[in-house]
């Protein structure tokens, strides 16, 4: 057994478990925390297949700054109350079960018929990551995805001044405060 | 004149369409314009007479080409006109007859909330009439016919707010129709089998190798029942006495002196086809002789004034069929003319009497009019010798000549018959001239004497139905008979039978008889006629209601219709069509209910419709790649 | 690398429909977000994984835009539900049903 074997096969349970786990808990922070849990994993996975600049993106953004995001807002919101399991709608969880069953087989069979069990080449670190993922990143970040990096970083803007205008309070009026009064 | 014979029915026609388009302004001139161009009408029918006469005798045939009406492959109709010696007869008594009571509308219908329509419709009327004995072809015919049974229509249910008008105008065109119906199988049968439609091409003698005779007769006997529908005979009458709802100027023209003559010159016209075939003029004959004496029976028992005329009508239509059954076709044609000038002027006169007497017809509301109104009473008298038969009004030498024709062709059963219903007819027309005129005063108003717009015109017809006999109007060597003999062929003279003087006296003492039993029970006040109607009251009802015919057809044809119809408006029209209709609409209700049930609006159901679709696209996919 | 990259892209699916459940059985908003945010993360590791079969960076480079495209998305979506829980009063999804029939 290799060393990335043996990462595999500890980390992917961890990594669907904690996924499944996040599914059943009543308590949106336990919920979130799990995920936590699941992007971390996810990380290691990064590093084995030979991206350690996004194994430590992942960590910084997604599970450090997103899931704190997230964090917050259910805290303010004060939506961590526990949830009730009763469901409404007849017939949802059956079905979105069976249907997420299905899926999961169908790109389990068309993976194994098209993938077959190839591995990559071996040489990965030595060919493609010259100088370091993130110099080789950089290079074709910097050369052939250029646009779309401009383009994303225009819409990161957008995004922080949607949330602003999204998140803020209205200021309320003579008339309303007069009505929320009576 | 005879080239622009066009005319005759183009007066009439632009009349009416004057007046159906500015009638209303014309006010009180509507009738006299519709008057004037039925006067310059007549005045035009005497010019082509005049030119007609001028002619040699056998050549008395001009076709006048107007126009081409229908050209379709090899089928060409053309709207051509025939002036013979019988359309010009025809064209003479439409326009004279026609024009006198024109004239006689003037007053009558004075004040009539619709009176240019009134004259509007008439004119029509004449135009179609005018086109049927004028036509030169079966189709050009037909539409003269249908036409005036259209005009028929409008005039008897000219009143139309009056249900019962309406309900007779009604019934008047749908039995005319059940006899056009046939007409126009006739009609297309002609043309299928002897080729063409033309009078000139058909009406040949050589047309009777054409065909196996019994084609002859089917087309003779559908032509024929054209013609009973139109003239009233038995068992298509049935509308004619109802037909009396309309004003009387309408009864006048229409209802006798021309609609209802359509079919004896239909007949007379194709007398070659009824001749090839013996059946069918025998038919004509049988039919013809028992409508007449049927009639003359009902007449006997009506109440009503306009009704004892009507079925009169039917009953001289009969002798006239009687007569073409006989092959006496000019002596049919010299009683069309003389009924057309005695008929017209008693029912003026019954007008005028109903003019006076603020439109009462009931005759036993009626009596002793001849001190208030002396004139008519003059007049109808007139009117009721000829009908009679008594000489020497014309009545007399018509009727006299149909009689000899049957006894000494050696038709003993008919000649009786005939006689009795001369007999009778003498009867009726005398119980309603004693009930009318004479004995005591039993009505319910004032009476007074018509104004002479309205007296003229009778008193002209009166001469008319007077003198028309002396003016050769109807005898065997009569000039009427001379002057018809190139269209309608020479009569042929019977042998056997009695002689010619003793059937005449036989006739006049028929007539004298049944004037005399009429004077004696219902004038001379020496028998009780009321106490009598009262003992034989079951049978005066039988008569009353003409032999319960028309009942009979009410019960077993009209009301199954009824039923039928009924039927259809409620249950498959209401139920199965709307049903039909109104199910899509319910159905797509339905649909939509149902379906609108899929919007939620809740974002996971939406997601989860999502995710079927996926699953079925991958699927898809996978199938398709593997 | 000894592992088949077809258990990681099997691993990504089995991660991905676990998120799709998640969206479709969770009724509080945040927690469907999370769901989602799965679902983009089981996508990010097949990129990944297929980056390092091809033997190029384009899964690697597309991976990355996708997560900072996540991140823009979240801070978005996240105001949304701010402001529907201030109108509403509540992060239930079921609540928020006016298109109803």
């Amino acid at each position: 057994m290799t060393a990335d074997q043996i990462v595999f096969w500890v980390f992917a349970p961890i990594s669907v478990g904690s996924a499944v786990a996040m599914l059943f808990q009543r308590n949106a922070i336990h919920a979130a925390l799990f995920l936590i849990v699941n992007f971390f994993t996810l990380a290691v996975f990064y590093l084995v297949l030979g991206a350690p600049f996004l194994f430590a993106v992942q960590i910084i953004v997604y599970a450090g700054a997103i899931m704190v995001l997230f964090l917050f807002v259910i805290m303010l919101l004060g939506v961590d109350r526990e949830e009730s399991l009763v469901e409404r709608l007849r017939g949802q969880r059956p079905l979105a079960i069976v249907l997420g069953l299905g899926l999961a087989a169908e790109i389990f069979v068309a993976a194994r018929a098209s993938l077959g069990l190839a591995r990559g080449p071996a040489d990965f670190d030595r060919t493609v990551n010259v100088g370091g993922n993130a110099q080789a990143l950089s290079h074709v970040l910097f050369r052939d995805y250029f646009l779309p990096f401009e383009v994303t970083s225009i819409l990161l803007i957008v995004a922080a001044i949607a949330a602003m205008v999204l998140a803020q309070r209205r200021e309320r009026t003579a008339a309303e405060r007069e009505a929320e009064a009576a | 004149m005879l080239r622009s014979v066009w005319l005759v029915p183009a007066l009439p026609l632009a009349g009416a369409m004057i007046n159906l388009f500015a009638g209303r302004r014309l006010g009180r001139w509507a009738g006299v314009l519709a008057s004037a161009l039925m006067v310059a009408a007549f005045a035009l029918a005497l010019g082509v007479l005049s030119d007609l006469v001028k002619l040699p005798g056998d050549e008395r045939l001009v076709v006048r080409h107007l126009w081409d009406w229908i050209s379709v492959g090899s089928f060409r109709v053309a709207a051509d006109l025939r002036v013979d010696p019988l359309s010009v007869t025809m064209m003479l008594v439409v326009t004279g007859v026609g024009a006198v009571i024109h004239v006689y509308s003037i007053g009558y219908m004075h004040g009539d909330p619709r009176y240019g329509r009134f004259f509007s419709y008439m004119n029509l009327f004449c135009f179609f009439m005018l086109t049927l004995v004028l036509a030169q072809n079966f189709l050009f015919l037909y539409l003269g016919w249908e036409g005036v049974g259209l005009c028929s229509y409008l005039l008897i249910g000219f009143w139309f707010d009056r249900p019962r008008a309406a309900s007779a105008a009604k019934k008047a065109f749908v039995v005319t129709r059940i006899g056009d119906t046939f007409m126009l199988i006739g009609i297309v049968l002609v043309f299928l089998r002897l080729g063409s439609l033309d009078f000139s091409a058909v009406l040949r003698p050589s047309i009777e190798s054409a065909q196996p005779s019994g084609v002859f007769t089917v087309i003779a006997l559908l032509l024929f029942a054209g013609a009973v529908g139109k003239s009233g005979q038995i068992p298509l009458h049935t509308w004619l006495p109802d037909a009396m709802e309309g004003p009387t100027p309408v009864s006048a023209l229409i209802h006798a002196a021309t609609m209802v003559t359509a079919g004896v010159y239909l007949v007379a016209r194709t007398h070659l086809l009824f001749e090839i075939s013996g059946v069918a003029l025998t038919v004509v004959l049988v039919i013809g002789l028992l409508t007449a004496v049927y009639a003359a029976t009902c007449a006997l028992g009506q109440d009503d004034l306009k009704r004892v005329l009507a079925y009169s009508t039917i009953s001289q239509l009969g002798y006239m069929f009687f007569a073409l059954g006989l092959k006496a076709y000019a002596a049919a044609l010299s009683l069309l003319v003389a009924h057309a000038f005695y008929k017209a002027l008693m029912f003026l006169s019954a007008g005028s009497v109903m003019h006076g007497l603020g439109g009462e017809t009931d005759l036993k509301k009626m009596g002793a009019l001849r001190r208030a109104m002396p004139f008519t009473a003059a007049m109808f008298g007139i009117g009721a010798l000829a009908i009679a038969g008594v000489p020497p009004l014309s009545g007399y030498f018509a009727k006299d000549q149909i009689l000899e024709v049957a006894n000494q062709f050696g038709y003993f059963v008919a000649w009786l018959m005939a006689l009795v219903g001369a007999f009778l007819s003498a009867l009726y027309i005398s119980r309603l001239m004693f009930l009318a005129f004479f004995g005591q005063d039993r009505t319910e108003r004032r009476a007074h004497e018509s104004p002479p717009v309205m007296t003229v015109p009778l008193a002209l017809l009166a001469v008319g139905a007077a003198f028309g006999g002396i003016l050769g109007l109807s005898a065997t060597t009569g000039r009427l008979h001379a002057f018809l003999a190139p269209a309608l062929g020479e009569l042929v003279e019977g042998t056997g039978g009695l002689p010619t003087v003793v059937l005449s006296a036989i006739s006049v003492l028929a007539a004298l008889a049944g004037i005399a039993l009429g004077w004696l029970v219902y004038g001379s006040g020496r028998i009780d006629w009321v106490a009598l109607r009262v003992r034989f009251a079951g049978a005066q009802r039988f008569l009353a209601h003409g032999w319960y015919v028309d009942d009979v057809y009410s019960t077993v044809l009209v009301a199954p219709g009824k039923a039928g119809g009924e039927f259809v408006a409620s249950v498959v029209d209401r139920r199965v069509i709307d049903g039909a209709v109104n199910g899509v609409g319910q159905l797509f209700q339905w649909a939509a209910s149902r379906g609108r049930r899929l919007q939620t609006g809740l974002v996971r159901n939406y997601g989860l419709a999502f995710l079927v679709g996926v699953v079925l696209i991958f699927v898809y996919v996978g199938v398709r790649l593997s | 690398m000894k592992t088949p990259i077809s258990y990681f892209v099997v691993l990504s699916a089995v991660l991905f429909a676990i998120g799709t459940v998640g969206v479709l059985v969770r009724k509080n908003a945040l927690v469907i977000f999370m769901s989602v945010e799965l679902q983009l993360n089981a996508v990010n590791l097949a990129l990944v994984a297929f980056s390092r079969l091809h033997g190029n960076l384009n899964g690697q480079v597309l991976a990355f835009f996708s997560m900072v495209v996540a991140a823009a998305e979240v801070v978005v979506g996240l105001a949304i539900i701010v402001n529907v829980y201030r109108r509403m009063h509540t992060a239930n999804v079921d609540d928020a049903s006016l298109l109803r029939w």
